[in-house]
């Protein structure tokens, strides 16, 4: 049971496409996900927007980031945030207690890392602090790489570049095209390459720190000759060291790793999760897992989409959940909620109805008639087959000014798969009374408006689509009252800014799956400032019309998904 | 919004109503009643547990709960402030909780702070000196660690509870209207010679 909004994605306002094809569904959001541009008058979602970072901060310590230190701390907290490796819990400092002389305990250094959820503690990987405080920066020292891997890293780092500065130069003398030599025509590559070999890999020293001369002489006489030796011309890598000289014991190793692997918890293998965020080479026992800075998050801004406007709809304020800005559908949209199931109880006449029958009333969109007992039924039941339902739609104004709604079922394209049932819209032309405050509405009860008794009766909406007319209009005029006194009738429910209307839902006999439906909401409201004539004509909508004099009044139109349940499978 | 949702009727005469607008039941559980501060318009629900009564050793008055306007405590929670040893002695520290915050039915709380707009869910358990920041939702059943931050806007479930997504923009305005509701919903129920035929 859901009521979901269509987002146009930047499109010009058309009806959706209905909800037998699935593609459709990623245009609806619910309400309170959804923007509004009032510059284009337009609803947007998520998807659509532009999304820029506006700031970073720790989830843990809430400290704020400053946006030139993100990239150097790799989007993670560099203070002392840390997330246990088995559960992702942030971590605690704790202090190590000691006796001190009188007997009394003393807590000081070295300080540890316990997870208050699963109790694990840094001891286990032998990670010990001085100080309490920028525990990411102590580590940083601990935790560089051995010597040995640094300079084999290194040593590999220095024959792979000459090999590339080297063919990147070589492109400034042509040679013949009788001289195939790759590397002449794809210096664009060996570029990329040189620079993927100056990028820094975590845990090894940056390449900018250690400045090397360049054995640039590697290779250079050869450059300029002709044959196929210059298909490849690099050297061979002579390996520092040796996997050989790490020995067999290393094969115990794997055996040990292979025995636990039928543990699990803090000895077998780490979940996925907690491996996830680690680097490619890692092992994947959980005992080797190391509690990872916490990762940073952000706050953002979002923008219109569109090219022409890029006007700001959140921007949020970097101290607190206060928006600076904040143009979200939820103060703009009518909020629509489905609810008050009630069942009409068949009486007689239960034989199916020939497919004529259905046809013509799926023409017509008319009442199934002669039967009047209903009963109230719980909305989250399953709906049954063959059954009629009465639901009621409850439209909630966010506007200070009342709008008049026309609620219409948008045309299903030709080649769309029949739906599982018929929707019949008793009032299709209907007011909500503007927003106030809670007790201004009080005053209204009192207040009667026998005109106004005309809105929501069931002649309306056998005008059609044309009857936006006069009485409508003019209740929109004296918006002094809305209530409906003849509303309990008729099946229109007005109270404050919310007016409920009736909707019935007859399931087909045969029914399967969920009863979903669009219906188009086309609302009129009061515009804020008189609209010009050249601003009006270059309106999405268009539609402003000057009414007694200097009243301007506006449409919009917009979609929603409604899902009334599931069909009970017989 | 909340246009159809229903009445939340209880026995008359089983709450007692303030005159700031506090709804307490007559079947909860305060203790040391004068430490704790309700804002008005409040729920205290059946079996909920208030432990106003541990409060900081040292003499003069102690703000032990404080609690903001349109709260809900649901039935059988327990409530009770943080303590650690500090500087060798043990001390309790106040629990605050500001306005709109739903805490569900069966929860322990041990937290120190709860931000605006919050809604915890039924059977959560929340350690001590936890601190909730605005706009959060946590999800029934969820387990939060000793000290754990929770960011504004976002929502958080599981055991031990992490982070699953984070909240619309409009979560402010949801949330405050469904706490006015349900304070405006929560109603004795009518008694029965005065019931409508």
């Amino acid at each position: 049971m859901s009521v979901l909004y269509n987002c146009p994605h930047l499109d010009q306002p058309h009806p959706p496409y209905p909800p037998s094809y699935p593609s459709s569904s990623s245009s609806f959001s619910p309400l309170s996900h959804l923007y509004f541009c009032e510059e284009c008058d337009a609803i947007r979602c998520d998807q659509c927007v532009a999304v820029e970072v506006a700031s970073y901060f720790c989830p843990n310590c809430l400290f704020d980031v400053p946006s030139a230190n993100v990239r150097a701390d790799r989007n993670k907290c560099a203070r002392s945030c840390f997330a246990c490796p088995l559960c992702k819990t942030s971590m605690a400092i704790q202090a190590t207690e000691t006796k001190s002389a009188e007997g009394s305990s003393v807590s000081g250094p070295p300080y540890l890392l316990v997870c208050p959820g699963c109790k694990w503690s840094s001891r286990e990987i032998g990670w010990e602090f001085s100080k309490p405080t920028g525990l990411a920066h102590q580590l940083q020292k601990i935790n560089t790489q051995q010597e040995l891997v640094q300079s084999e890293f290194d040593a590999l780092k220095d024959h792979l570049e000459s090999y590339v500065s080297l063919s990147s130069t070589a492109p400034t003398y042509k040679s013949s095209s009788a001289s195939r030599n790759p590397s002449r025509h794809i210096s664009q590559l060996t570029q990329m390459a040189a620079k993927a070999l100056h990028r820094d890999v975590p845990g090894m020293a940056a390449s900018s720190a250690r400045t090397r001369t360049r054995s640039l002489g590697f290779g250079v006489g050869k450059a300029g000759k002709e044959g196929p030796a210059e298909w490849d011309d690099l050297g061979e890598y002579k390996a520092k060291g040796s996997w050989k000289m790490i020995g067999l014991e290393n094969g115990m190793q794997d055996v040990e790793t292979m025995r636990e692997l039928q543990e699990t918890g803090g000895v077998g293998p780490a979940g996925l999760s907690s491996r996830w965020s680690n680097s490619w080479e890692a092992d994947k026992m959980s005992k080797s897992m190391h509690p990872q800075r916490i990762s940073l998050q952000t706050k953002s801004t979002k923008r219109c989409p569109d090219t022409g406007c890029r006007h700001l709809l959140i921007q949020p304020d970097a101290k607190g959940v206060r928006m600076k800005i904040k143009m979200v559908a939820l103060n703009y949209v009518p909020s629509i909620e489905l609810g008050r199931r009630k069942r009409r109880i068949q009486s007689g006449n239960l034989a199916q109805p020939t497919p004529e029958e259905l046809e013509r009333r799926r023409r017509d969109r008319r009442r199934v008639r002669g039967v009047v007992e209903e009963e109230d039924e719980d909305i989250r039941k399953r709906l049954q087959a063959g059954e009629v339902y009465n639901f009621q739609l409850a439209f909630t104004n966010p506007l200070y000014d009342p709008i008049q709604i026309r609620l219409t079922q948008p045309h299903q394209p030709k080649s769309a798969p029949t739906p599982n049932h018929l929707i019949f819209i008793p009032t299709q032309h209907f007011t909500v009374a503007a927003l106030k405050d809670a007790w201004a509405y009080d005053d209204d009860e009192e207040e009667d408006d026998p005109m106004l008794g005309l809105e929501g009766s069931e002649g309306a909406s056998e005008e059609g689509l044309g009857s936006v007319g006069k009485r409508s209009r003019l209740s929109a005029l004296g918006s002094g009252s809305l209530r409906d006194k003849r509303g309990r009738d008729s099946g229109v429910d007005k109270k404050a800014n919310t007016t409920k209307v009736g909707l019935e839902i007859e399931v087909l006999p045969g029914a399967t799956g969920p009863v979903e439906f669009d219906l188009e909401v086309r609302y009129k409201y009061r515009a804020d400032e008189p609209v010009h004539a050249e601003k009006e004509a270059s309106g999405k909508e268009g539609a402003s019309e000057s009414i007694a004099g200097k009243e301007e009044y506006k449409t919009f139109t917009f979609w929603i998904r409604i899902k009334a349940g599931d069909v009970a499978s017989a | 919004m909340g246009a159809f949702d229903p009445l939340i009727t209880y026995e008359k005469g089983t709450y007692i109503e303030t005159d700031t607008g506090n709804k307490v039941s007559r079947r909860a559980v305060i203790a040391g009643a004068t430490n704790i501060i309700l804002g008005g318009k409040s729920i205290i629900q059946s079996g909920a547990i208030l432990r106003g009564d541990l409060r900081r050793a040292t003499a003069g008055q102690h703000v032990v709960i404080s609690m903001g306007r349109y709260c809900l405590i649901g039935e059988n929670a327990v409530l009770r402030p943080p303590g650690k040893i500090y500087k060798g002695v043990f001390t309790f520290y106040p629990v605050k909780i500001a306005d709109y915050v739903h805490i569900g039915p069966s929860c322990v709380i041990e937290a120190a702070q709860i931000g605006h707009g919050v809604e915890i869910g039924k059977g959560c358990i929340l350690g001590k000196f936890v601190i909730i920041k605005d706009l959060v939702v946590l999800l029934p059943d969820t387990v939060l660690p000793e000290g754990t931050v929770v960011p504004s806007l976002t929502v958080w479930g599981g055991n031990p509870g992490r982070c699953i997504e984070s909240l619309p923009e409009t979560y402010q305005e949801t949330v405050e209207a469904r706490c006015k509701g349900y304070y405006q919903r929560f109603r004795p129920s009518p008694s029965p010679s005065s019931v409508p035929a």
